[in-house]
């Protein structure tokens, strides 16, 4: 099996009453996507990046062609039981609360009990929603309401992940936690296939894009063939005196190239993240009881997920694959590099986990106290049963030394 | 299965979080013991207990009727609506198991709801006789003839051919046979006097019934009858002298063993009485008639119409035949949750309530509809015959398995007819049903065309 998704002239035609066509929303689409890897399928809105999706999971009969999911058909239980789901807009039962929707989810995967009660709980703490698990789901917000959505898509330890616009609703922060979240399920070997109109979440993603239009592939390929400029090149220093600068444009100019002089623009996402984190950590001495706020629930439930991802990034990677895949975000422009740092700095520093110099964060009150050495990396593991990575014990031995060292330099 | 679970427990949860159930359950809540309270019948206690009874029963197996069809329509039409369908069916869970587990979370919260409703029913029932102090007679008459489970005795039919045969023959000698009748309508004439005399009796005049192999089955027996007099006396009431007992002693006079119960009783026209005896006077040889006559003190005939009479005893208890009324408003609701997943498996929801609600109707008064179609249908004729008749008979007959009907005039509801409801509702139209539901579900598209 080559490919983990892949179509053979896929068409849908939707006809009016009489049987007449009126339009193509899906034509004749041959779409082939590797095993492990992120692929974005982009387009304006009604191309038919949904209807595709729909047509993959048995949802929509297609007119004419055939879909294959893993090598089989995406309305055989089989295959569903490999897959993940999360459809354009997190349809959940209103009247269940966060638990008991995971748990619905997982009893029709026919989970044991036990393993299900283990996966809620890592789930509920990845997508930061632990504090609000005993509400009905029906109140959640749009941004909840879409990491319950991704949480019950993961429940069954997905190879195959199919999302539909998983960003919709969330904030900068949500959307980044989630761009992070999916490169690292790809790190552990799953197949992510992305359908989005937000340019910079698949930008920043996606290994491989196809845009549609029209129910047609337009252009497909490599983000970084793609995108990348080959007649030009950019330099990123750090800030040096105009001396040196006329000496560069001098060694340029000797070239007969042109050469352009600027400082870098910041990536408003970044700033995002940057103020949000100051505006805390100023109205943090003030007052401490500040956490009822939307913004000290929304982050007492996004603290676990930072520490448990950070585990999950550091724990299976071996030491110079680490440094090699330390910018999670900037996967693409290797010029941001040093940004990128300094921006998972600020969001971990944000989002309160172990960066050393961070007085209480506001949500104290909400957040489970500092949890004991062994707990957490209980929690690790139930994570990587959950994902199917196994544990080599040294890995685990290594690992537990840098929790140790992150906890030794938090207290 | 546990995925079949998985979705019913998910219904129930709808269906009670959703306050749909809620609804309901609160109105019987209060509906019933108001009923316990308000209800009076004819003033007697027994009066009182069958109207309860029979308004009890009616009212929760209507609103568990009701309740069914929204449920199971609701759970099934708004998950395909607001697209909670979307993540179920894309799980590995096969689309008629997720039509099984909605069915099956609809007849479990129906078993649940119909258990506790006729525990209540049936725990005012049993108190009401000890809440207040009503005379002996009312006690004993409750007991007799509502609080128990009575058999009826077959009423032999009566052969009038040969004697029709000889009377037209007769009429024919004598050239008497009035004009302008076709044989065959002078016979069918003929028999209908005929069997009008054997049931009418002039004043002093005699009728006799007669029963076989009766086997003396409880400590009384009862009578129950009802007759017409013409003509009408002032206050429409008549004297009988009743007799019951060994067949030969009625016949010819000769002096029986057993002993005989010989009464006379006046009894209102037109609606029906009891007259208990004791069933001592059933002899050995099980040879048992009854006797009913027109005292002299009456100056009209009274006439017993075709079903006019019957011989009951007790056969079971009253728990036990009320358990099996129940029984039968269960295989309703099976049938109806069946219909309401059909429905919902290709109609949105106001579309199907409509056409549930129709067919829950027309199945309610499908003795009526077929009698009222089959008149009419002599002059429609192949088209009816072939086609409506056939969708008509296809759905269940409720009023053929109406529970109060048996209850108030406690008539025994025997296993067989429970086991013959339960094949032909449940095993037959609501499987047939069932299946065409699940087919329906299995081939549609899920999703919603949005382009």
């Amino acid at each position: 099996m080559e490919y983990a998704v892949e179509t053979f002239s896929l068409t849908k035609v939707f006809s009016d009453w009489w049987g007449r066509t009126k339009v193509y929303a899906v034509d004749n689409l041959n779409l082939q996507v590797r095993q492990n890897e992120v692929y974005g399928l982009l387009g304006p809105n009604g191309s038919g990046k949904t209807t595709t999706l729909k047509m993959l999971l048995g949802l929509l009969h297609p007119t004419r062609g055939k879909a294959l999911l893993l090598g089989g058909d995406g309305a055989d239980p089989k295959i569903n039981s490999r897959i993940g789901f999360l459809p354009e807009e997190s349809y959940l039962y209103r009247y269940l609360n966060a638990r008991e929707t995971l748990d619905f989810y997982g009893r029709l995967f026919g989970l044991p009990a036990r393993v299900r009660t283990m996966r809620i709980e890592a789930l509920l703490d990845m997508v930061g929603l632990k504090a609000v698990a005993n509400r009905a789901v029906g109140t959640f917000s749009k941004g909840m309401a879409r990491r319950i959505g991704l949480a019950q898509a993961l429940i069954n330890d997905p190879d195959l992940l199919i999302l539909d616009e998983p960003t919709t609703g969330l904030d900068p922060i949500g959307t980044r936690q989630i761009k992070d979240l999916v490169l690292r399920l790809a790190e552990r070997g799953k197949t992510i296939l992305l359908c989005s109109h937000l340019l910079a979440d698949v930008e920043d993603v996606c290994d491989r894009i196809a845009i549609l239009y029209g129910g047609k592939i337009q252009t497909e390929g490599q983000v970084r063939e793609l995108l990348q400029q080959t007649n030009k090149k950019q330099i990123t220093t750090d800030a040096i005196s105009d001396s040196t600068v006329e000496k560069i444009k001098q060694l340029v100019e000797a070239e007969s190239a042109e050469c352009v002089v600027t400082s870098p623009m910041d990536k408003l996402e970044s700033f995002f993240i940057r103020t949000v984190a100051a505006a805390q950590e100023q109205a943090q001495p003030t007052s401490g009881a500040v956490s009822t706020t939307k913004i000290g629930e929304f982050l007492s439930g996004a603290e676990p997920m930072e520490s448990i991802l950070d585990k999950l990034v550091s724990a299976p990677v071996s030491q110079e694959a680490a440094s090699e895949q330390k910018p999670v975000t900037e996967k693409v422009l290797t010029a941001r590099d040093s940004q990128a740092e300094s921006d998972a700095a600020l969001l971990s520093k944000l989002t309160g986990s172990a960066e050393p110099p961070m007085p209480e964060p506001v949500v104290k009150d909400e957040k489970a106290p500092a949890e004991p050495l062994e707990q957490r990396q209980v929690r690790e593991n139930i994570l990587d049963e959950l994902t199917g990575r196994p544990t080599p014990p040294e890995t685990d031995t290594q690992n537990t030394g840098k929790t140790q060292a992150g906890d030794s330099g938090d207290a | 299965m546990r995925r079949i679970w998985a979705v019913a427990t998910n219904t129930i949860r709808q269906a009670l979080r959703m306050r749909v159930a809620c609804v309901f359950v609160i109105l019987l809540f209060v509906l019933l013991p108001a009923l316990g309270i308000t209800t009076t019948g004819d003033e007697t206690l027994k009066g009182r207990l069958q109207t309860f009874v029979s308004y009890g029963l009616s009212l929760t197996s209507f609103l568990l009727c009701l309740l069914t069809l929204i449920v199971s329509v609701y759970s099934v039409t708004s998950d395909i609506d607001q697209r909670q369908i979307y993540t179920v069916v894309t799980k590995p869970i096969r689309r008629f198991q997720f039509l099984l587990g909605k069915l099956l979370g609809v007849v479990v919260l129906d078993v649940l709801l119909l258990v506790l409703f006729s525990v209540i029913i049936y725990a005012i029932t049993v108190y009401t006789p000890r809440y207040r102090d009503f005379p002996e007679s009312e006690l004993t008459e409750a007991h007799n003839e509502f609080l128990t489970a009575r058999a009826a005795l077959a009423v032999p039919e009566v052969d009038v051919t040969q004697e029709v045969r000889a009377r037209y023959e007769e009429l024919r000698k004598q050239d008497s046979l009035p004009a302008g009748y076709t044989p065959e309508q002078a016979i069918a004439e003929l028999t209908k006097q005929a069997q009008l005399a054997k049931r009418a009796a002039g004043v002093g005049n005699v009728l006799v019934w007669e029963f076989d192999n009766v086997r003396p089955l409880a400590k009384s027996m009862f009578i129950r009858f009802k007759y017409d007099v013409f003509p009408n006396p002032p206050d429409s009431q008549v004297y009988g002298r009743w007799i019951a007992g060994d067949y030969q002693f009625i016949k010819t006079g000769q002096q029986p063993k057993t002993p005989i119960y010989d009464q006379i009783h006046k009894h209102a026209a037109r609606t029906f009485h009891e007259v208990e005896f004791p069933s001592e006077v059933v002899p050995e040889h099980g040879r048992l008639g009854i006797a009913f006559m027109n005292v002299p003190l009456n100056s009209s005939t009274v006439i017993f119409p075709p079903d006019g009479l019957e011989v009951l005893y007790k056969a079971d208890s009253f728990g036990a035949n009320f358990l099996r009324a129940v029984l039968l408003i269960l295989f309703r609701l099976i049938f109806l949750a069946c219909l309401g997943v059909l429905a919902s498996s290709f109609l949105s929801f106001p579309v199907a309530i409509l056409f549930c609600l129709v067919l829950f109707l027309t199945a309610s008064f499908s003795g009526f509809v077929i009698e009222s179609f089959d008149y009419l249908s002599a002059n429609v004729g192949a088209v009816y015959s072939y086609t409506f008749k056939w969708a008509i008979r296809l759905l269940p007959q409720f009023d053929e398995y109406n529970p109060t009907d048996f209850m108030v005039p406690a008539r025994l509801l025997e296993w067989s007819i429970l086991a013959k409801c339960a094949f032909v509702m449940v095993c037959m139209k609501a499987f047939v049903l069932l299946l065409l539901g699940l087919f329906i579900f299995r081939y549609r598209e899920i999703a919603r065309i949005t382009v």
